[in-house]
């Protein structure tokens, strides 16, 4: 039963993944501005040639024949060509997105180291003054713009203190040979200590833009979670066996606890993607986020239709991936 | 980018964020209670004088600021603070400070006009999906479904590239996407509210649906959306700062602290003072409402504020 | 219920304040919305608050560039920032199609058959005097009619850190760096102001790519920094009948993969931009810059004829001819058209390593480069379009030189020993262009009247930072046929009000 509840939601990523791709499509065509126009910029060119182009790129078919297009590509597994970069859009996602998942993994640790520590110090001393502060500061994370902090990190750490690079994934005189594309996994496998520290160097500064305004949620969730579970039986049960309470926290609660932190963190995924993209502009980081956004103002429709379609399959994945893991290790979830 | 609340949510998953209501609706039957319960806490007490400064502030800003928002001086650009400028001048010699008062407007009223717009449509839808039930239902249920599936500032900002910059605009694409949560809260609610005795006495008794949704689920679930809506807020402000910092938000002609900071960034190394004021203030408007949030979520729900 | 009340009692006091403190004074004033982009929006500010001054109620609204451009087009918008740049140090490539009839660049509507007639006489004569008498012409008809604020011209700014040796600024933003040295290095890394800059595909639209380009690929002929004409690929040129050249090839030169570089390889570079359809199934879009062209055919291994349509001076033709990087016929055709996007080759002094979407592009010297070979060993273009990240990435020493310094922060990178800030002359006319179209601004009067309520000289000294120059109307100072003798409109309020006045204002 269970079994077939998950296949039938992975089933329903293909009609989300549909609709939002044809939602982009008509939003997208609707806004006033022609990719080839925005393409040409102030090259002198004459309407005989932008007609000839505007053909080609079938951008003078009726909405509909370009909609259908669009699908009979993607039947095929093409997702069509970029019409500003001349480029396969396949191709070019595939060069933004590790970009992209490396910082939100980034993020994603960086949010831990903070959260966890406070919202278990927190959850151990409920309405003490530690908690009152934990509280205050997780809240004082979700209150930050984070575009506004990330400035304030570059000119503090990189141009006054100059501890870390101002912008960009790595040291451009490095060079990695392309493996995964992700930068980190590529210098491990070249070897290559200082790519490696390069691109850890990198990614201190956006990953803590991003990672304070997240672990401001996951905080807060690592305590209430960690809160339930100290009242279960089986820590009770370990307190009278005379386990220390070091022991009793770290061995029994904060296990069980951290699968609803967890599961947050998945349910964010989504979200962190697309939100990295200010923090990616700021930064000047080489990722999907900022692939979107220039693709929204150069009207690259098909880079935009592409990159919704992932945003889409992503966030159904990752409830899936909650839902299975609920399923999994809870079982009282079963029949819920 | 992810304050407290942003992305999808459900109950179990983040119980700090959805109130789960196990009894029936006590509405409060008094503001005064609300303020004295508030007041009674050090840090909500603190935070409710915040927003209540930042609320008189702007509502007084012709008579607060010193200068006019708008008047640009050149003689005077990017002047660090002193006497005649407490927060100091940005590029075209504008007092910082008076934008900074008349900022508190936009945001504080972007904030306030887009939760209420996402509380009405998405109540009404909400409320109405889940008595009706069949296809509207169904229909809000995949609508819902899609754009859930869109990031949030991705959405914004290709609304937004499509509407133009503009008050209302930035309100209209925050609010398009912003009322899902509160469908999802007030169909939820209903739905368990329909099947409790008082609703199926009205019933028995032959009130017609609206009466019923009306006058008796609605103050039932006023409030839950009440504390939603409070924490959605400052999330709010921060969306609507960010567009203005991509320039696709509020118009130059309104002071708005996201334009003011994006405008300040490409003199951060010079002028330090034209976006970290703006920032700051946002900051602790932004604290300030989530912090009041907690506490009025603590009083109305005190199940699920604190174990 | 209580509290919901106190939220709308909150958002109506707020409201009524709002509407209170932002109600604007009209009485019989012209009033206009001033539509711009985030760029110019300070600068729309400063001058809508001059013209409040002076009566007139200009409204700033900022837009997308992408969203703005096409309402323009479509006649929606009334008066509205623009600029437009040259890519050929001669009005043929901005006042031409900023001011011909219905021309791509014609935003104002403007239409003057003198105008037009004299633009034709200039485009189609080899005579230089007659090609200058008639722009002379033009300019003195385009100024009284007025049918922009004409504005500025504004230097590049550029900086670079003090180890550097050798590059130049141009005038037209190509970063060259042939002639670049480090000092205590053999990398030169360059913030670029881009947010992607790939392909590298010289049959795309120019854009910024040359910026890049030009390192990698040469050209029949090139440009220094200030904009002459120097030989690359091309040795020498001649006229050859009314409207056909000559060009002799330079012997002995080699692509970056050793092929030689022969008139097969030039009559493929133009054949594959004039042949609709031949990039990938797309047709090429620079096209239209090489003029009347008809064909360009070999005449032996080493030479080549350009034949064109109609009389297209030398001066315009050599102008033209920088803009088309000579592309290997044997390699492209061999690697196919993704290949060669992905992994350009060209005759130029770097040759193409790697590079990524929109994080950097790094090239490295070319030994058999038939000017010797470069100074560096490494160049590297990193995108960087923030302003602020690029200034940071200097200040830091993380690049070497930066593009667009914000005018603001030339005096902060004044002040550090290790930068030194260089300029060059711009070719770009930044203006203010009307709907000559429409009401209120088909009077000529009221669009003079506006040309004296605009007081540029603050602006470009205090926005600007006195990098910018008035323009008389949209000829540059550094393009051909410039005329010194006609002064930009001056600043004269009192004259304004009595055209307005004149016009019914």
């Amino acid at each position: 039963m269970r079994w077939l509840r998950i296949v039938h939601r992975m089933l329903l990523a293909v009609p989300v993944a549909a609709g939002v791709a044809v939602l982009a499509f008509f939003s997208l065509h609707l806004l006033p501005g022609d990719p080839v126009q925005i393409m040409l910029g102030d090259t002198n060119t004459s309407g005989a040639t932008i007609k000839t182009l505007r053909h080609e790129l079938h951008l003078d078919r009726p909405l509909h024949v370009q909609l259908t297009l669009f699908f009979a590509q993607l039947a095929h597994g093409d997702l069509g060509t970029s019409i500003v970069q001349h480029r396969p859009v396949a191709a070019l996602i595939a060069e933004a997105l590790p970009a992209t998942i490396e910082l939100t993994v980034a993020t994603v640790a960086v949010a831990v180291l903070i959260a966890v520590p406070m919202g278990l110090l927190s959850a151990l001393r409920p309405r003490s003054w530690v908690d009152r502060a934990v509280l205050s500061t997780s809240l004082l994370g979700a209150s930050m713009p984070a575009f506004w902090f990330g400035l304030l990190l570059i000119l503090f750490f990189a141009v006054n203190a100059r501890l870390l690079p101002t912008s960009g994934q790595i040291d451009p005189a490095i060079a990695v040979p392309p493996v995964t594309g992700f930068l980190l996994i590529d210098g491990v496998l070249a070897r290559s200590g200082a790519a490696v520290a390069s691109t850890l160097r990198h990614l201190v500064l956006p990953s803590l833009t991003l990672g304070v305004v997240f672990a401001a949620v996951l905080a807060r969730t690592v305590r209430s979670s960690m809160m339930d579970v100290l009242h279960r039986r089986y820590v009770t049960t370990a307190r009278a066996k005379g386990l220390p309470e070091t022991a009793v926290v770290i061995k029994h609660a904060l296990r069980n606890a951290l699968i609803p932190a967890l599961t947050v963190a998945g349910l964010q995924i989504g979200e962190l993607l697309g939100g990295n993209m200010i923090v990616e502009t700021v930064f000047a980081w080489p990722g999907l986020g900022r692939l979107v956004v220039g693709s929204i103002f150069a009207r690259d429709y098909l880079v935009v239709q592409a990159a919704v379609m992932l945003y889409a399959i992503t966030y159904v994945a990752a409830n899936l991936a909650v839902d299975v893991a609920y399923t999994v290790l809870d079982p009282r979830m079963e029949g819920a | 980018m992810i304050p407290a609340g942003a992305g999808p949510v459900r109950a179990g998953a983040m119980p700090f964020l959805y109130p789960v209501r196990r009894h029936g609706g006590r509405a409060l039957s008094s503001l005064g209670r609300l303020a004295a319960g508030v007041a009674r806490e050090p840090v909500g007490g603190a935070a409710a004088v915040v927003v209540l400064a930042y609320i008189a502030g702007a509502a007084l800003a012709p008579v607060i600021a010193p200068y006019s928002p708008t008047a640009a001086d050149l003689a005077a650009r990017l002047a660090p603070p002193s006497p005649a400028h407490w927060f100091g001048t940005d590029a075209l010699g504008r007092d910082v400070f008076s934008r900074t008062i008349y900022g508190a407007r936009v945001s504080l009223l972007v904030g306030l006009l887009t939760v209420g717009l996402c509380v009405a449509i998405g109540t009404v839808l909400g409320m109405a999906g889940a008595y009706v039930r069949g296809w509207p239902d169904a229909a809000a249920a995949r609508t819902v479904e899609l754009l859930q599936a869109f990031p949030y500032l991705i959405f914004a900002v290709a609304m937004m590239a499509f509407l133009g910059p503009g008050f209302w605009n930035v309100i209209w694409a925050l609010a398009l996407k912003g009322w899902i949560e509160f469908y999802r809260l007030a169909r939820g609610e209903t739905l368990a509210q329909a099947g409790r005795e008082y609703v199926e006495a009205a019933r028995a008794m032959g009130y017609p649906a609206s009466w019923i949704l009306v006058s008796e689920i609605l103050p039932n679930i006023a409030n839950t959306v009440t504390v939603v809506a409070l924490l959605r807020l400052g999330y709010f402000m921060v969306l609507e700062a960010s567009l203005s910092f991509l320039g696709i938000g509020i118009p130059p002609g309104i002071p708005a602290w996201g334009s003011m900071i994006s405008e300040g960034r490409n003199v951060l190394f010079i002028a330090w003072w034209v976006s970290t004021i703006p920032g700051l203030a946002l900051l602790v408007l932004v604290l300030g409402v989530n912090l009041l949030g907690e506490r009025i979520r603590e009083i109305l729900d005190p199940h699920t504020a604190s174990e | 219920m209580a509290q919901r009340a106190l939220v709308a009692a909150v958002a109506a006091v707020l409201g009524v304040a709002l509407l209170g403190g932002t109600r604007g004074h009209a009485a019989r004033a012209l009033s206009f919305v001033l539509d711009t982009t985030p760029n110019r929006a300070t600068e729309a500010q400063a001058i809508a608050a001059q013209l409040g001054g002076a009566g007139i109620n200009a409204q700033v609204r900022v837009w997308q560039l992408s969203v703005l451009i096409p309402q323009i087009q479509a006649g929606q918008r009334a008066v509205y920032t623009t600029d437009w740049g040259s890519a050929y140090f001669d009005p043929y490539d901005l006042a031409v199609p900023k001011f011909v009839t219905k021309a791509r660049g014609n935003f104002s509507f403007y239409s003057n058959a003198a105008v037009d007639h004299d633009m034709a006489v200039a485009s189609g004569t080899p005579n230089e005097a007659q090609r200058r008498a008639a722009y002379l012409d033009a300019q003195r008809k385009i100024y009284g009619d007025a049918p922009w604020v004409f504005g500025y011209v504004l230097r590049n700014i550029e900086a670079e850190s003090s180890a550097v040796s050798g590059w130049v600024p141009a005038a037209d933003n190509s970063e060259t760096m042939y002639p670049a040295a480090v000092r205590g290095a053999d990398t030169i890394t360059m913030g670029m102001r881009n947010d992607a800059i790939a392909p590298l595909d010289p049959g795309l639209p120019p854009n910024d790519r040359e910026a890049v380009l030009r390192n990698i690929f040469d050209a029949l002929v090139g440009h220094t920094p200030d904009g002459k004409v120097v030989p690359q690929l091309a040795t020498s040129w001649r006229r050859v009948g009314p409207a056909a050249y000559d060009f002799a090839l330079r012997p002995g030169v080699k692509f970056q993969n050793g092929d030689p570089v022969t008139a097969d390889d030039v009559v493929f570079t133009f054949q594959r931009v004039l042949t609709p359809g031949a990039i990938s199934g797309y047709s090429s879009t620079r096209k239209d810059l090489l003029g009347p062209i008809l064909r360009v055919q070999k005449l032996d291994d080493s030479h080549v004829r350009f034949v064109y349509s109609a009389t297209f001076p030398e001066a315009l033709v050599l102008q033209s001819l920088v803009h088309f990087q000579i592309v290997p016929q044997k390699y492209v055709q061999q690697a196919g058209e993704g290949g060669f996007i992905a992994k350009p080759v060209g005759a130029g002094p770097f040759r193409f390593v790697r590079g990524a979407l929109n994080s950097e592009i790094v090239l490295e010297r070319y030994d058999g480069y038939w000017g010797g070979p470069a100074k560096v060993r490494q160049v590297i273009f990193r995108m960087l379009p923030e302003p602020s990240g690029r200034i940071a990435a200097l200040l830091s020493g993380e690049v070497h030189v930066i593009q667009e310094v914000p005018p603001d922060l030339v005096d902060r990178l004044k002040t550090n020993p290790n930068v030194q800030v260089r300029t060059a002359e711009g070719t770009r006319s930044y203006e203010i262009e009307f709907n000559t179209k429409a009401e209120p601004f088909n009077d000529p009067r009221v669009r003079q009247a506006l040309n004296y309520a605009v007081n540029w000289d603050p602006i470009l000294r205090d926005i600007y930072h006195g990098y910018g120059t008035r323009l008389s109307t949209a000829f540059l100072p550094n393009g051909f046929g410039y005329d010194p003798a006609l002064k930009p409109y001056p600043y004269d309020p009192a004259k304004a009000r009595e055209l307005l006045r004149q016009a019914g204002y």
